[in-house]
């Protein structure tokens, strides 16, 4: 099999292109032909209507964290702080108690994850041994007027639902 | 020192001590044979059979290590494969029944188990049945909680409370996967060195009820520290840990081995001391009845000593060594009289004939080497006269009742150094708070004239300063240990050829 060679053509070599004035222009040209056209019709915009249009996202796209719950409703997590320990950012603070659900002995009193802090590697996620912590929530854009706002806790973490289904989450490599 | 005799580990000739077993033997040289029911203060039971290690020449084909004492030209196998496969079936059979719910388990981190697993099997497990189920989180008293599951049926335990404690509450009945440790009936743990069978127990069987859930262990800095709890002064861990956005705080205390001292173990009281470390600390200054900032706390309590004409010093007797040399000499400079009357800290008839003394200061020997006055007589009569009376530390609530504090106190003017917020800490005009023994350097003599070292383990966001500090900004000559240390060699006989530095770490012995 031989190799396939592709010349490229090269620009930028001839004296008016040297000159670069008479490129500026055309490219301004360019840019308000655009401009124009767009602002008399923008049906045929290249770019998405953020944030009126969301874009759609795939189960495997990290985003906000949620914890996930049995069917009963009763926490998965059981406060072993194996994503507290894998967290690079340290940004999950775990404070376990005597658990009374009658599911196993230890849970989580407290659950904080500073979303300031988080750098959203999906490193807890992949820690955890009880499948406890996802971030399939489908929340990506994380806004608040004040620093406090932006540390999730335990109730905030549970009352959020997963924005996709069992088997499409799965599918996703989980 | 002791016999030496040479044999061969895996072809590789290592030279060991006579006469101990072959597990502590070779481990004294770095060479670890796994073992789970051996405990070097236990001795060995033989029950595991983790420990299994084959000899060549003329002996069985197999023996376990913590039964076979080193003995010269002996040629140890460990790395062959039939003990490979021995260690690798052993942790099988142990792991059959196991739970596996190291996510819950405190023990998680320093698991014997878990450790094993690693190393020696590491297959997945090939149980088809449903494992045998057994009774969780049995309360067993003394603040141990048990987990019949988590067992692995070593028996340590049930041999600490026979030949330790010799109180004999646990025992293993039933037979095959049906065994179990358990108390007698309406006989719960009651001894109190109960909680050492927490750190016996190899796996996450025996918790504590005080650090369960309180932290995963793998985060904890182990620091060594010494009891302050009475005058024994076990060595410990101290297992602290600075959280993110808190403060820095201890966890737990656990005994460190020291031969000299305390053997493996501590008391379950001197256990639970770390709280103080934790609590009602003295955190604000107070000048003049108010609260203030440090610096104008010392500054009064400065001015107050040069304008007393008859100061009374009084000293902890848990201060260190070097606190204690440094208050003693800047009592000499102001013509104060240091008194270290402390006898509310005795218990009559508390200790026993182990580890618990009766008296629950550290360092009471420290004041009699130094030769500060501890009676009753000479305190009460310097206070007759005096002035101004500087507490460093001492718990005078020990020893007086209120209303006897309020006589013995009277009018005179009243200030302290000291590490915890109390009713005494409250009378005081003038306090200035001080780092506890987790938190500085130093060195204390305890019961048995036995001189320990202890360095500081604690680091808090804003640290207090040592007692020796203080003594130095309200114009004491000592400006830190080596100072003080200069000083004590010079000036006490039985201290004259200590160096600091040297002192080994199982203490020092003086001979006095
Ligand atoms: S996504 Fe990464 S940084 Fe964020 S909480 Fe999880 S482990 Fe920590
Ligand atoms: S979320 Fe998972 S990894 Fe984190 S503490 Fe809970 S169970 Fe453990
Ligand atoms: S005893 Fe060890 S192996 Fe067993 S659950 Fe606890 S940590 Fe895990
Ligand atoms: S509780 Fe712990 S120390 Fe006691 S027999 Fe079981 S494993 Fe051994
Ligand atoms: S340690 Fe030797 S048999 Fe258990």
């Amino acid at each position: 099999m031989s190799i396939k060679v592709k010349t490229i053509v090269r620009y930028g070599r001839s004296w008016q292109e040297r000159l670069y004035l008479i490129e500026v222009f055309k490219g301004m040209a360019c840019t308000f032909r655009h401009f124009i056209t767009n602002f008399l019709d923008n049906s045929k915009l290249y770019v998405r209507h953020y944030p009126e249009v969301k874009p759609e996202i795939t189960p495997r796209w990290r985003g906000r964290h949620r914890l996930t719950t049995h069917e009963d409703g009763t926490i998965k997590c059981v406060a072993c702080y194996m994503c507290q320990t894998n967290c690079p950012a340290q940004c999950i603070q775990i404070e376990a108690g005597e658990r009374t659900d009658g599911r196993t002995e230890k849970v989580p009193l407290k659950f904080d994850i500073d979303l300031l802090e988080c750098i959203y590697c999906g490193y807890c996620v992949e820690a955890c041994p009880m499948d406890a912590i996802r971030m399939d929530t489908g929340i990506f854009s994380v806004t608040a007027t004040n620093r406090e706002e932006m540390k999730m806790t335990i109730d905030q973490l549970r009352s959020t639902p997963g924005a996709f289904s069992e088997e499409e989450y799965k599918k996703g490599g989980a | 020192m002791a016999e030496m005799v040479k044999l061969s580990v895996n072809g590789q000739e290592v030279e060991v001590e006579a006469g101990k077993n072959l597990i502590d033997a070779v481990g004294a040289v770095g060479i670890e044979i796994p073992h789970l029911c051996y405990h070097p203060a236990l001795g060995a039971d033989g029950n595991c059979r983790m420990c299994l290690v084959g000899i060549e020449d003329g002996r069985p084909p197999l023996v376990p290590a913590c039964k076979t004492p080193a003995a010269e030209g002996m040629k140890v196998q460990l790395d062959a494969e039939h003990i490979k496969k021995i260690q690798h079936d052993v942790m099988e059979l142990e792991l059959i029944n196991h739970p596996t719910d190291c996510p819950i388990c405190d023990q998680a981190g320093e698991c014997a188990l878990q450790d094993y697993y690693q190393k020696y099997d590491g297959q997945e497990s090939r149980m088809t049945v449903p494992q045998v189920q057994k009774s969780k989180k049995l309360d067993f008293g003394c603040g141990v909680i048990h987990d019949q599951e988590r067992c692995i049926l070593c028996a340590r335990c049930v041999r600490f409370t026979r030949q330790i404690t010799k109180t004999g509450e646990l025992g293993i009945v039933n037979r095959t996967d049906d065994a179990r440790v358990t108390t007698f009936p309406g006989r719960p743990l009651n001894n109190r060195y109960a909680l050492n069978v927490v750190d016996l127990c190899p796996v996450g069987a025996m918790t504590s009820s005080d650090f369960r859930f309180k932290q995963r262990v793998w985060f904890l800095t182990r620091d060594k520290g010494i009891c302050h709890g009475c005058s024994k002064g076990c060595n410990i861990f101290i297992d602290h840990h600075k959280e993110k956005y808190k403060d820095d705080i201890i966890y737990r205390y656990r005994p460190f081995v020291n031969e000299q001292v305390n053997g493996y173990f501590m008391c379950d009281e001197g256990r639970m001391t770390y709280k103080k470390e934790n609590q009602d600390r003295l955190l604000v200054a107070k000048a003049n009845n108010a609260e203030s900032i440090i610096s104008s706390a010392v500054d009064s309590l400065k001015n107050s000593i040069s304008s007393s004409n008859k100061p009374v010093f009084l000293v902890s007797p848990n201060c260190s060594l070097e606190q204690m040399y440094a208050i003693k000499k800047l009592g000499e400079a102001k013509g104060a009289t240091v008194s270290g009357f402390s006898d509310g800290y005795i218990l009559e008839g508390d200790g026993d004939d182990f580890l618990i003394q009766d008296d629950k200061a550290a360092n009471r020997a420290g004041l009699e080497l130094l030769g500060v006055d501890t009676t009753k007589e000479a305190f009460e009569s310097a206070m007759k006269e005096a002035d101004l009376l500087v507490n460093f530390n001492n718990d005078l609530a020990k020893s007086y009742d209120a209303a006897a504090l309020d006589e013995l106190i009277g009018d005179c003017k009243f200030a302290m150094v000291a590490t915890t917020q109390d009713a005494l800490t409250e009378k005081a005009e003038i306090a200035i708070p001080a780092a506890s023994y987790s938190e500085y350097s130093g060195s204390v003599i305890n019961t048995d004239n036995i001189l320990q070292m202890f360095n500081k383990a604690v680091v808090k966001n804003e640290p207090f300063d040592d007692i020796v500090n203080i003594v130095s900004r309200i114009g004491g000559d000592v400006n830190e240990n080596s100072a003080a240390w200069a000083g004590m060699k010079a000036s006490v006989p039985a201290l004259k050829d200590v160096e600091p530095e040297q002192i080994p770490e199982q203490g020092l012995a003086l001979n006095s």
